[in-house]
This record gives C-alpha cells, sequence and structure tokens, in this order.
C-alpha cells in the first residue's frame, strides 16, 4: 500500500544543510500494525511528517519517493495531498489539545466526518467517552488531555483511513485506556484489512500491538522485525533497550 | 525507626459549576513510613496520588487527618524537611538562572557556608550525574532529563528528610528510566534517603519500592511488601492494574467498573 524509499531528509537551518534522517526504506502492507520505536529526539515525528509532506519546505529538503497506492506523494499537488490526509492517511498527533481550534465545539469535527451520530456514539461508547449529544456541546479546551487524544482517535477512526498513524499513542494515558487503544488498533487492522504505523519509545506497547517493529536512533532505521525477532536482534542499539526494559522488568526492589 | 505517620486523610473539593458537588478526593488515608524505605504509590490517574503527594509535603491542607514528621532532631532548618520532585519539572527550575546559581542559593539556604560552597554543589550535581560542562546553562537550555537531574540536586542541597517523587519516569524511554530508577536506588542507600514514589507504573516500582500502597479513588485497596502485592494480589482492583499492565485486558474487563 505505502512503499517508502526517502534517501534523505534535510533540516536547512540558514546556509547550512543538515541531515535528520537517512535511507528511511520499508514498505507497508494491509492488515498489519507496524512500529517505529525510538528514543526522544530521534526524529520519529519528522519521519511521519515527511511521508505526507508535512514538514514545511522552507526547512525541510525530503530526498525520494513515497508510493502511496501507486502515487508519489512527494510530487503530488497541495490539494491532493490534502484529500489523502483528510481521507486516506489519517495521523493522530502526540499533542491533543493542539490538534483541535479552540473556538469550535467538538460538533464542528463531528459534522465534518460525515458519518450518522449513531455510528458516532458507538466508537465514543467504546472509548469510553461521554455521549455524542454532550460531548458535541463542548469545546476541546473542556477536555482532559487524556480525553482530547482518544476523541483525536476516534475521529481519525470515523474517516476510516487505509493507514492510520499514531504518535505516541500511549504517552500520558493509564493502563486501561492503553488497554483499550490496542484492541481497537487490532480490530481496525484485522476486519477492515487496514495498516496502522505507530511512532513510539514505549517498547512494552510496541511489542504487545505490533506485527513488525523497526528501530530509529541516530538518524537511521533498523529494519522491521517481528516482536520476537526482536527481542533477539544482535543489533548493538536495540539489545541495549532490550536489556534495559529485561532489566526494570524483571527486577524487584 | 518511624518516619512519617499519615493518619486519616480526608480531602475533598467543592465544584461550583456543577451545584458546589462535593469531590472526596482523599478517603481516610493512613500509612507508615520508615527512614530509609523507598514507598510506592501507584493507581490510575485520578485516584488521588499527587493530591495525596501534596497534602503530605503541606502543600495542600487537609479536611482532616495528620501528618506527623519524626524529623531529625537537633536539625535547624529553612526549608520543608519534606521536599517533592514535581512532574513538570520544567516549570520548576527557573528557565533564565544558570544551574549553578540555583544550586548554591539551595546550599545557602540549607546552612553551608561560603567557603564550603563550592565543593557542595560538585557534590550535590555529580551525585545525580549532571554533567559539569552544564553547569553554567540556564533551566531552558537543557534537555527535559537534564532538568529533572538539576530539579533533584536541587532538592538534595537542602537535604530533606524525606523526597516524594511525583511520576518521575513518565515520557522517559526505557534506557532513561532504568538509570533514574537505578539513581534513586543509589542515593536511598549512600544518604539512606527515605522516598515516597509516585507512578502509574508498577513495572518500576517493583524495581524500585520496598513497600507499595495501591490508591483507587482516593482509598487505600491494598498495601504491603512490594513483591507480596504484586505476586499474589489479594484485591481485585490490584489484579486488575497488573493485568492492564501486561496489556492484556478483555474489553469487558476494561469496561466492567471495579469495587473497593
Amino acid at each position: 500500500m505505502l512503499i517508502v524509499d526517502i534517501n534523505s531528509v534535510l533540516l536547512i537551518d540558514w546556509e547550512k544543510r543538515k541531515t535528520i534522517l537517512q535511507n528511511l526504506k520499508f514498505d507497508i502492507d494491509r492488515g498489519k500494525v507496524f512500529t517505529i520505536l525510538g528514543k526522544n529526539g530521534t526524529g520519529k515525528s519528522t519521519l511521519i511528517k515527511s511521508l505526507t509532506v508535512l514538514l514545511p519546505s522552507e526547512h525541510y529538503v525530503v530526498e525520494g519517493k513515497v508510493l502511496f497506492d501507486g502515487t508519489d506523494l512527494l510530487k503530488s499537488s497541495e490539494d491532493k495531498l490534502r484529500e489523502t490526509r483528510k481521507h486516506k492517511i489519517r495521523y493522530v498527533f502526540q499533542d491533543a489539545h493542539g490538534s483541535f481550534d479552540p473556538l469550535k465545539k467538538i460538533k464542528y469535527y463531528f459534522d465534518l466526518s460525515n458519518v450518522s451520530p449513531l455510528k458516532i456514539e458507538e466508537l465514543l461508547h467504546f472509548f469510553l467517552l461521554p455521549p455524542y449529544k454532550k460531548l458535541s456541546a463542548l469545546h476541546s479546551y473542556e477536555l482532559s488531555g487524556g480525553m482530547a487524544q482518544r476523541l483525536l482517535i476516534v475521529l481519525a477512526l470515523l474517516a476510516n483511513p487505509d493507514l492510520l498513524i499514531l504518535d505516541e499513542p500511549t504517552s500520558g494515558v493509564d493502563y486501561a485506556v492503553m488497554n483499550l487503544i490496542l484492541l481497537k488498533i487490532k480490530n481496525f487492522v484485522r476486519d477492515n484489512d487496514k495498516s496502522v504505523l505507530i511512532v513510539t519509545q514505549d517498547i512494552n506497547f510496541a511489542l504487545k500491538s505490533s506485527d513488525y517493529i523497526a528501530y530509529l536512533s541516530d538518524g537511521k532505521l533498523s529494519r522491521f522485525y517481528t516482536p520476537e525477532d526482536l527481542i533477539i536482534s544482535t543489533d548493538i542499539a536495540i539489545k541495549n533497550i532490550i536489556e534495559s526494559f529485561k532489566e526494570l522488568s524483571n527486577a524487584s526492589a | 525507626m518511624l518516619l512519617l505517620k499519615v493518619e486519616n486523610i480526608s480531602y475533598s473539593v467543592t465544584v461550583k459549576e456543577e451545584r458546589k458537588k462535593q469531590f472526596e478526593i482523599l478517603k481516610n488515608v493512613s500509612f507508615k513510613v520508615l527512614s530509609g524505605e523507598i514507598i510506592g504509590i501507584c493507581g490510575e490517574s485520578g485516584g488521588g496520588k499527587s493530591t495525596l503527594a501534596k497534602v503530605i509535603a503541606g502543600l495542600i491542607k487537609p479536611d482532616s487527618g495528620k501528618i506527623i514528621l519524626d524529623s531529625v532532631p537537633g536539625k535547624e532548618r529553612k526549608s520543608s524537611p519534606i521536599q517533592i520532585l514535581f512532574q513538570n519539572h520544567e516549570e520548576v527550575l527557573n528557565p533564565y538562572r544558570k544551574i549553578q546559581s540555583i544550586i548554591d542559593e539551595a546550599l545557602k539556604i540549607s546552612g553551608v557556608d561560603r567557603s564550603s560552597i563550592e565543593n557542595g554543589r560538585e557534590k550535590v550535581l555529580s551525585s545525580v550525574g549532571f554533567p559539569e560542562e552544564l553547569y553554567n546553562r540556564r533551566g531552558m537550555e537543557l534537555s527535559g532529563g537534564e532538568q529533572q537531574r538539576a530539579a533533584l540536586a536541587r532538592i538534595l542541597a537542602v537535604k530533606p528528610d524525606l523526597l516524594i517523587l511525583d511520576e518521575p519516569f513518565s515520557a522517559q524511554d526505557v534506557e532513561s528510566q532504568l538509570n533514574l530508577v537505578n539513581l534513586f536506588k543509589r542515593l536511598n542507600k549512600e544518604f539512606n534517603l527515605t522516598m515516597i514514589c509516585i507512578s502509574h507504573d508498577l513495572r518500576i516500582l517493583r524495581n524500585l519500592a520496598n513497600r507499595v500502597i495501591i490508591l483507587k479513588d482516593g482509598e487505600i485497596v491494598e498495601s504491603g511488601i512490594t513483591k507480596e502485592v504484586f505476586d499474589n494480589p489479594q484485591k481485585d482492583y490490584t489484579k486488575f492494574l497488573l493485568s492492564a499492565e501486561s496489556l492484556e485486558l478483555t474489553y469487558e474487563e476494561i469496561k466492567t467498573p471495579i469495587k473497593n
């Protein structure tokens, strides 16, 4: 469905060009959950933004190709890209409140989705959010961070995209909600033959949710491993995080 | 030796917007902390963890109940013997002030005389692994992790009897979490520093805390030796938290409310 063949992502700072990411080459197939694991500041958000030309062109240059159903997104018109991001490739960014216009009520976003209130109600119910009527009347700033994030996932799912991209879906949510997100991702992929791409530093969530996981460090992306293979990878950077994870999980005080 | 006694703490807030409805945030919370212990407090968001921390530190006055600290005798101090390392440490450090000057001030408050300040600064900052080349940086010029260590160093400079850590591990990758756990363990041993660690992360508390308290809707549901509580949980809520952490809950389990 999505073939990523990016040679490099460059940051232009005055006259200087700095390579932030290089050699991003991977395919995203239907019916699978892919995760890119990496620490804070390794460029995970930059990576997902580079896929659909979301990085401001005055500061970034993306060299390569991103083929989505045969079309190169990096060469597409702004209109085409906007359509793609509205219907086909939906993002849920980490800054949930920042994704809403504070002057608009939530009803505005429900109306934009063109989905019947009944269907919306079903998803709200699943994510343990207030009912349609109550939520419609609220502004985004009246929601807690966790609620706003769940609502963003609901809105993204309402578009029924081919690819759902989630940026740190577990940050700031408690375990019950994490379980909900996990269940929904699995259903979405399985029942609709869709795909999910997650970028996160949460290795626990990555191992439980993903079919394939790659590791991003120093601007370079490893190959995609199955969770079982990731654990026994001999790549030194991956080995280090797996060891830390095991040590944190197994030791007792 | 007993250091802290939390006795029947209750705290509620009145919400004007909801017809002056009263919400009980903490309900009759009691527990004891021994000197040199690390106690974990866990539970979901909204369970009252952070409020409890603020009550213990004296930042919030409870409606009823007592906090009794058996402080080290003969110690005169200008700073509170109970210090909190807040979750939003970037808002705690003055972004325009150099780290060195922030630490020096804390040392002066704790009564360190002028000639020993340089030595003291070096000691606290190195004890939290804060690199020397950053001493002259300002708060805003540091990464989140560096700010957290600087904030921790400032707390250590006033030599608290009890350190409360409020969600110190959130938004960090596993390697940083592990480093931090090891740092807290080392500080606990080296300075016999008693700690209360608030976290929703059971995995980390299992590693760090000697004893653990499970808080739900402002009430203590279960408490005991960490390993015993987690290996053999008695209460449904503790079991729920443990399976939630392993991401193994079914939809029915997530939806069904658990009674305390």
